[in-house]
């Protein structure tokens, strides 16, 4: 346990790239979307941003970067890459965790304050994190680890087979999405898909979230054990 | 005993090109060993599959008697210092924190002092550093973790000929303080002879010598003198090389040459010049070393 720690704490010495960028852009782009808030008529219609996309994507950067530029120092230091990945997996869970409370926070602030005073739409985001802050917090904490899970696949796709295997990845990806697609064009289902989600509460797509990072992690960490640096 | 390292029937082929082709060698706990050879000669893949970053072929691979791969009991007992190691984006003090976590007999003392002896600032940024500089990171941190078994491939890339001098001196005297396991690949090879204890030369993939270092510096020596005397001297020995200028000969045989064969040299006027390491090494790994005896 205390190895899986200190990789942990490995990751975190680098408080720039897991701390401080996220919640930078984030705060950058909650400041520019206030200041629109505030330029558009506040009675016409309430203002909703995608602004909160960021700190997802800058997750997803982190996750890159803790498989590609902080690999070779950690395998030097005698760790096997399993335990390189469960410790930081470890980390994902633990700012999942810090991060989605704060989310939830920043969210019942929101709201109490209607949206900020210029009822923008920062933190709510209707459908999936638009419920209680415990549910906010849950969903939060799910879409935290996932996306930094997808981010390690990617840091590790590009470890193990470089730039072609980067766009063979991605391609592959795109051939499943028009399998499935092709596939429930092929059965008719499109209604009944889209009855579940319009009627699928925030809770069922969580779980929905929950199965596809279970399935980004076991991706990443085949792909891992035979990265070679 | 259990060697520190063992390797069997090892080979490890990429695509087109074979790294090493069935190469088998043991490495004594305890033992400095250097690991020569040119370049492309396997040093470097051997030494990844040693530590598990790297994957056989075919073969065996032993390392504290268990198979190193994702095998984290062997691996923590091992560091690893790569020519041009790479860092995330740390300060020197950073790194060197970092290491101390995972090397429970981590000295900071002696990384402190290291730091010093080599002027290295630890304030400074990994990135900032000149290339020397940044080797010298690999080294602190390959010395001060101690750890049982401590592998430096070429770690001195940019290091001026005193810093090299002082790794080795540090290299010697932390090893008399703490033994441990040392391999070493260099191809300055005449600068570390001293410090070598066993000698493993690699030649396209494949083991040529493996020897302790004292039989391997009298496998050859050069016999100096006039030409006449010289040839008689060398009359039914193996010849690895003959040089004639003038009057005078040089000739490499194969050692090591008794106590009657040494006063009858003096008694002939001939001066015997035993063949350094890297000598060895441009025999062992060039195409000419072909023996042939003289007749």
């Amino acid at each position: 346990m205390t190895t899986l720690q200190n990789v942990a704490r490995y990751h975190l010495v680098d408080r720039i790239t897991y701390v401080a960028l996220p919640w930078g852009t984030l705060a950058f782009s909650f400041l520019v979307n206030l200041v629109i808030a505030s330029q558009v008529a506040p009675d016409v219609n309430s203002y909703y941003t995608g602004g909160l996309l960021s700190i997802y994507v800058f997750l997803l950067i982190c996750g890159a970067l803790s498989m590609t530029r902080s690999l070779p120092f950690a395998l030097m230091l005698g760790l096997s890459r399993r335990s390189y990945y469960l410790g930081t997996a470890l980390l994902v869970v633990c700012l999942g965790i810090v991060y989605g409370l704060a989310l939830a926070v920043l969210q019942v602030i929101e709201r109490a304050t209607e949206g900020w005073g210029v009822d923008m739409h920062f933190f709510r985001i209707p459908g999936i994190l638009d419920g209680p802050w415990y549910l906010t917090w849950l969903t939060s904490f799910v879409l935290l680890v996932l996306f930094f899970l997808y981010g390690m696949w990617y840091g590790l796709v590009y470890r193990r087979w470089s730039l072609p295997g980067l766009v063979a990845f991605i391609a592959a990806q795109i051939l499943v999405v028009l399998a499935v697609v092709v596939a429930i064009s092929m059965a008719d289902s499109w209604h009944a898909l889209g009855d579940f989600f319009s009627t699928a509460t925030a809770s069922a797509l969580t779980g929905v979230l929950a199965a596809i990072t279970v399935a980004m992690g076991v991706g990443g960490f085949t792909t891992l054990r035979k990265v070679t640096i | 005993m259990i060697p520190t390292i063992s390797a069997t029937a090892l080979s490890r082929r990429y695509r087109d090109q074979v790294a090493l082709d069935d190469i088998s060698l043991a490495v004594e706990p305890g033992t400095v060993t250097g690991l020569l050879g040119r370049n492309g000669a396997g040093k470097t893949t051997l030494m990844r599959i040693i530590t598990g970053q790297e994957f056989p072929s075919a073969g065996a691979i032993r390392v504290f008697g268990e198979p190193p791969a994702e095998n984290d009991a062997v691996l923590r007992r091992m560091v690893f210092v790569r020519e041009e190691q790479s860092y995330p984006d740390f300060r020197v003090g950073d790194a060197l924190r970092v290491a101390s976590w995972f090397y429970p007999n981590w000295s900071e003392e002696l990384a402190r002092h290291l730091l010093a002896d080599f002027g290295l600032p630890p304030r400074r940024r990994i990135r900032k550093l000149s290339r020397g500089m940044r080797s010298v990171v690999g080294i602190v941190v390959g010395l001060a973790a101690r750890a049982e078994l401590t592998l430096f491939d070429e770690p001195y890339a940019g290091l001026d000929a005193v810093a090299r001098q002082q790794f080795y001196d540090q290299l010697l005297t932390d090893l008399a303080e703490q033994p441990r396991t040392v391999l070493l690949s260099t191809h300055l090879i005449d600068e570390m002879a001293d410090l070598l204890e066993h000698v493993v030369i690699l030649d396209r993939g494949r083991v040529v010598v493996d020897a302790p270092a004292d039989d391997v510096r009298g496998t050859a020596v050069t016999v100096n003198g006039p030409a006449t005397a010289v040839e008689e001297f060398v009359t039914g020995r193996a010849v690895w090389q003959r040089r004639q200028l003038g009057a005078r000969a040089s000739v490499t045989i194969s050692g090591p040459l008794d106590f009657a064969a040494q006063a009858r040299a003096r008694t002939m006027r001939l001066s015997l010049e035993p063949l350094s390491l890297q000598q060895l090494l441009v025999h062992a790994s060039g195409s000419s070393a072909d023996e042939e005896v003289s007749a």
